[in-house]
């Protein structure tokens, strides 16, 4: 790929992807620990519509055999799940996750600009030079390698996403019913006030 | 400013528009969305000088302006733009809501959990093989076990950690 390419598409998927964050408010502490809490499901709406659109976008380029390389994330049971443990912990502390960090920063939050982007540095030089120590044992047990559901399951892909895509779904109508069986109907979110800035 | 811009998304409307660009950089450009690993491919200018024998630096994570640390520059100014479009910029030291209730005004407090915070969330998403973006998001688009095990570590470290902090709040 062209060099151009190389350094203004990076920064075109970073502009959109923080443009999303920040229009779902998404880089606010309470949006992100409130999750937990179950008091806001922003989150999980996001989540799981941009889960949603890409396993179908996805799927449709590889279809129409437009599609590159498309890198998939290695499953090796531990190290997922002890790795998301001490990240949840992380988020429910700070309600950062690395991503939010930036779109944060962007909004002009100081502690999202500064500790944050500190703490993640120094979270990734951490982890550099305890690697050698920790990884191996971690990435050994049930490691599955580079596999999709549809892999490990010889189905048809497209199965694995329409049942996701109806799970999804349900999910949603369980969330929003009260909302729907009311008078405002789906996407009519209040927006949440904010306080007066200075 | 279209009015579209002027005020926030449905989190459906703003997730469609993710999983788009999520679509865009995998499939087209061939990288997962970033957003610990700008940090991992900052770290070598740091850790390099630390341990300079590590194969951590030399052969698992590049050093420099990758791909992953423009889609983080990036981000930051999307970010901006969108915040500017709206009207939500503002420079400030605290979160808006929420946090003082728990924790008081103090803001050395607050930097100070931030701190340790994004710590744990970036070597967490270092033993997970990725972070929200990277791994749920991007390993769930394409339907991979990694991402739902992820989730599941994220919301079992992540609930218990909040019930902890909200403990004198009735439920």
């Amino acid at each position: 790929m062209s060099a151009p390419v190389d350094t203004v598409a990076p920064l075109l998927v970073g502009f959109a992807f923080g443009g999303c964050l920040q229009k779902a408010g998404l880089a606010r502490y309470e949006r992100i620990v409130n999750v937990f809490r179950f008091r806001d499901l922003t989150v999980l709406k996001f989540l799981l519509s941009a889960l949603v659109t890409a396993a179908i976008g996805i799927r449709i380029l590889q279809v129409l055999g437009l599609a590159a390389n498309v890198p998939i994330p290695t499953t090796y049971i531990a190290g997922n799940l002890l790795g998301g443990l001490v990240f949840g912990v992380g988020m429910a502390l700070s309600g950062f996750c690395p991503g939010t960090v930036a779109a944060g920063a962007g909004e002009g939050r100081l502690d999202y600009l500064i500790p944050g982007g500190v703490g993640l540095l120094t979270g990734a030089v951490i982890y550099g030079l305890a690697y050698e120590q920790v990884m191996p044992l971690l990435s050994g047990w049930r490691r599955a390698g580079n596999v999709t559901f549809s892999d490990l399951m010889h189905v048809e892909p497209w199965l694995v996403i329409v049942l996701f895509m109806e799970l999804t779904l349900g999910t949603f109508y369980w969330i929003e019913r009260g909302r729907l069986m009311g008078a405002s109907g789906l996407g009519t979110h209040e927006p949440v006030a904010t306080r007066p800035l200075e | 400013v279209p009015l579209s811009l002027r005020h926030p998304w449905s989190p459906y409307v703003a997730g469609i528009g993710l999983g788009l660009v999520v679509t865009v950089s995998m499939a087209i450009f061939g990288h997962r969305l970033s957003g610990a690993g700008a940090y991992q491919h900052l770290s070598g200018f740091v850790g390099r000088p630390l341990a300079p024998g590590s194969m951590y630096w030399r052969t698992v994570v590049p050093t420099g302006v990758t791909w992953d640390v423009l889609v983080l520059v990036g981000s930051i100014l999307g970010a901006f733009v969108a915040a500017r479009l709206a009207g939500e910029y503002g420079v400030r030291t605290m979160p808006d809501r929420q946090w003082v209730d728990v924790f008081g005004p103090s803001i050395a407090r607050r930097w100070l959990l931030a701190f340790v915070g994004s710590l744990l969330t970036e070597i967490g998403g270092g033993i997970a093989g990725g972070c929200t973006a990277s791994l749920a998001v991007s390993g769930g688009a394409v339907l991979a076990p990694a991402a739902f095990i992820f989730m599941l570590g994220m919301f079992g470290g992540g609930i218990p950690t909040a019930l902890l902090i909200y403990r004198k709040e009735a439920p």
